[in-house]
């Protein structure tokens, strides 16, 4: 599941499509909905600057640099002088962008950085402060010094592959129960916390009737179940899921009556940290130290044992504001970092993994037919596909998987995967949606071409017309426009009677 | 991601004047805060500084090879982003090792400093590069977008016209843009080649006291943003040859129909 998520390049080939390349980070909207006051509370820390602007997009991140190290306020035009011809949509959304997180307020006339997120940004570039905002090293007593030089290359903590395998095997557990809930297979539970958050987010849902199932009813624990939202969920990339959950996760805070600055905070914080140091949780404060726990469940913290005094960030929270995560391979390790799956003309499809999350995530949406020591055969059939849509899968998101995926041999082929495969797919799922339903009022019986002609063109100018048939003198348009028209032909008919 | 490999020309003579307006220690604090801003860009970039001495060109720091267990040595500061503190403290340290005192030797100092060479080095890295990333083979990767500043000081050195103008051309097959930030000195024609041939600018610092600004503002963004938010790129370009075996620079001369070299009257 982890191992080439990122492997498709995403870096703009031509020019052109690099002011848009990456989709705002799906955490800006989310500071967007904030208040300025929180926003001003954030930028106090050097941590949070820093990673904020990582998440920022190519454009944005340039403009927040020209003005980083001015000491006044320039006008927006000399700026804009910048700016090339195509640059100037980008531009301006940019701009947008960095107005509604209040990084620059009020771009249209004088550019100035918010006064905090200024000084805290240039600190966080030269260095200095007492804030602590990049986390205390742990440091341990004198004879624990002594006894860890004898041991060599343990000084630092645990070692980089150790986090690795440790993330791994929290983040794949929660993953894995996701998959195979519904089904009779009973995998290891993720902690209660995250089977909270699971369903809070909508990925999973309660069972309907829990007496349904045998397994449920035995068990006093609540069933979940899976939702059509969660199987989207299953099909992205890593970070995007670990953004997703987090995602969540702040948005629960305020309903835990937590801090959200202070979360945000610590989330910035764990993301500058220094893979495979120990850090010391005592300048944390209450709030960050409860996160400390929900983050050890998903696998972003690592602790030696919950009443430990100090704390590791995993590879899952030091690449958070990077964009890729690459842990390295999972399970049983005998297939590459690169993909395992082979397609076929013939929508045979051969996956060469013996990871079970893998395996059941391909047993969305395809039929499985045989399974060896490392090897899983398939088929990508119509039923198949009709399930996975059914289930509120994507055409798109199963081929994207797929291409995701993909194994270096079939990387030879151009285009990737069989069109065939891939025009099958698309078809299935146009298949599913044949019939498109909206609300919405038909207009008929116009005495004259021109009547309806008239009142055609004004309901098109609104945007609202759905249907039309120019032979039978009449169109359909959705609801919200109809007191529109409605007003429209009663003034005309006024018109004429006058 | 991005790739930038900094070529800093340190002809002691010029950075030890002290009737220059930009002390060295200055500059240098200039210089690593553009340093990490290049690395607060993105996680993934990465960085490469090559020192350009009189006679010598050394590699002083790079963030691709951590064979070294230097960074390690680094105290942590909770007040620090980690990677920006590894840079500072090596950068610092290796330019106060190399660097050499202006009145040691005295012909150390007419020795022209080995900007071409450092070039050269900064380029077999990006070959490198390329070929460890290609090793695992089939996979696409993303190749980082690459290209390099010359921070230059010292005047055009003519003897390095031939190896300067081999650098450019394996610059351009590389897809590597190359930039020029002149302090100080007379504008070099050679460099202002390099930048013209590369896509890249060159830029004469004209207030130094505002070279952070100089800095952030034309060479931080890589070149595909370029295309969005412009960058002043020099429309006069001196476009002359050195003779080839005086080395001089010449206005009109003759070339040769065979090899092509461009020569004065000794020809």
């Amino acid at each position: 599941m982890w191992r080439s998520a990122f492997a498709e390049p995403s870096m703009p080939k031509d020019p052109e499509t690099a002011g848009q390349q990456d989709a705002p980070h799906t955490l800006i909207p989310f500071l967007q909905s904030q208040s300025q006051t929180a926003l001003t509370r954030l930028y106090t820390r050097p941590s949070s600057c820093l990673a904020i602007f990582r998440l920022l997009g190519p454009i944005e991140r340039q403009i927040v640099m020209s003005l980083l190290w001015l000491e006044g306020p320039i006008a927006s035009q000399t700026l804009n002088g910048w700016v090339t011809k195509e640059g100037r949509k980008p531009y301006g959304t940019a701009l947008d962008t960095l107005s509604k997180i209040q990084i620059l307020p009020n771009p249209g006339t004088r550019m100035l950085l918010n006064p905090n997120f200024k000084a805290s940004f240039r600190m966080a570039l030269t260095g200095g402060g007492d804030l602590n905002s990049f986390g205390v090293p742990y440091v341990s007593s004198k004879e624990k010094d002594a006894e860890r030089d004898g041991a060599g290359d343990k000084k630092f903590g645990p070692n980089s592959e150790h986090l690795d395998s440790y993330a791994l095997e929290r983040w794949e557990t929660i993953l894995h129960y996701m998959v195979s809930s519904g089904t009779d297979s009973t995998p290891q539970r993720p902690s209660a916390g995250v089977l909270y958050l699971l369903q809070r987010s909508g990925l999973m849902q309660p069972l309907p009737s829990p007496s349904g199932y045998s397994t449920a009813s035995s068990r006093k624990t609540s069933q979940l179940q899976i939702s059509s939202l969660g199987f989207q969920f299953l099909l992205h990339t890593p970070h995007e899921q670990l953004w997703e959950l987090l995602l969540q996760y702040l948005k629960m805070v305020e309903e835990r009556q937590m801090d959200l600055v202070e979360v945000l905070n610590f989330l910035f914080m764990l993301s500058t940290m220094d893979l495979g140091r120990e850090y010391s949780p005592d300048n944390l404060t209450q709030t960050q130290l409860v996160m400390l726990e929900d983050l050890r469940d998903y696998g972003l913290i690592w602790q030696r044992k919950s009443s430990s005094k100090r704390f590791s960030p995993t590879r899952l929270a030091t690449t958070l504001t990077s964009s890729t995560p690459l842990l390295p391979s999972s399970g049983g390790g005998n297939t590459g970092p690169q993909g395992f799956i082979i397609l076929e003309t013939n929508y045979r499809l051969y996956a060469y993994t013996d990871n079970p999350l893998q395996i059941a995530v391909l047993n969305l949406f395809v039929h499985l037919k045989s399974r060896y020591p490392n090897l899983v055969v398939g088929s990508i059939t119509r039923d198949s596909v009709r399930k996975a849509l059914n289930n509120g899968i994507r055409a798109d998101q199963i081929i994207s998987y797929l291409v995701t995926h993909a194994h270096p041999q079939m990387r030879r082929n151009n285009p990737l995967l069989p069109v065939t495969v891939q025009d099958q797919i698309r078809l299935w799922e146009l298949e599913k949606n044949r019939l498109k339903s909206a609300d919405g009022y038909l207009y008929t019986n116009f005495a004259a071409q021109a009547d309806y002609q008239v009142v055609l063109d004004y309901a098109k100018q609104i945007g609202v017309v759905l249907w039309e048939n120019s032979v039978k003198r009449c169109f359909f348009a959705s609801a919200e426009g109809h007191s529109n028209i409605r007003g429209f032909i009663e003034r005309r008919s006024k018109d004429e009677q006058m | 991601m991005s790739h930038l490999s900094l070529l800093l020309d340190l002809q002691p003579a010029a950075w030890h004047d002290p009737t220059q307006s930009l002390q060295f220690s200055t500059f240098l604090a200039h210089i690593l805060v553009f340093l990490n801003a290049h690395l607060a860009q993105k996680h993934e970039n990465s960085l490469a500084i090559f020192g350009a001495f009189p006679g010598k060109s050394i590699m002083l720091y790079s963030s691709i090879d951590q064979t070294k267990p230097a960074d390690r040595r680094v105290q942590p500061d909770p007040n620090w982003y980690q990677p920006f503190k590894t840079l500072d403290a090596a950068l610092t340290e290796r330019i106060r090792e190399e660097m050499p005192q202006p009145s040691t030797s005295s012909e150390a100092e007419e020795l022209p400093v080995a900007l071409v060479g450092a070039l050269a080095k900064a380029l077999c890295c990006k070959i490198i590069q390329a070929t460890k990333v290609e090793a695992p083979s089939d996979t696409p990767v993303v190749m980082p977008e690459s290209r390099i500043l010359i921070v230059s000081v010292s005047p055009d050195a003519a003897a390095s016209y031939i190896p300067l103008m081999n650098s450019i051309f394996s610059a351009q097959k590389l897809k590597v843009v190359i930039d020029v930030c002149k302090i100080y000195g007379p504008d070099t024609t050679f460099l202002q080649q390099a930048a013209y041939l590369t896509g890249g600018s060159y830029i004469r610092v004209e207030k130094h006291e505002s070279l952070l600004q100089y800095l952030m503002m034309c060479f931080l963004q890589p070149p595909s943003v370029r295309s969005l938010l412009a960058v002043p790129t020099t429309d006069r370009v001196d476009f002359r040859a050195a003779c080839f075996c005086h080395k001089d620079i010449i206005d009109a001369g003759y070339v040769c129909s065979v090899c092509l070299s461009s020569g004065s009257d000794c020809f």
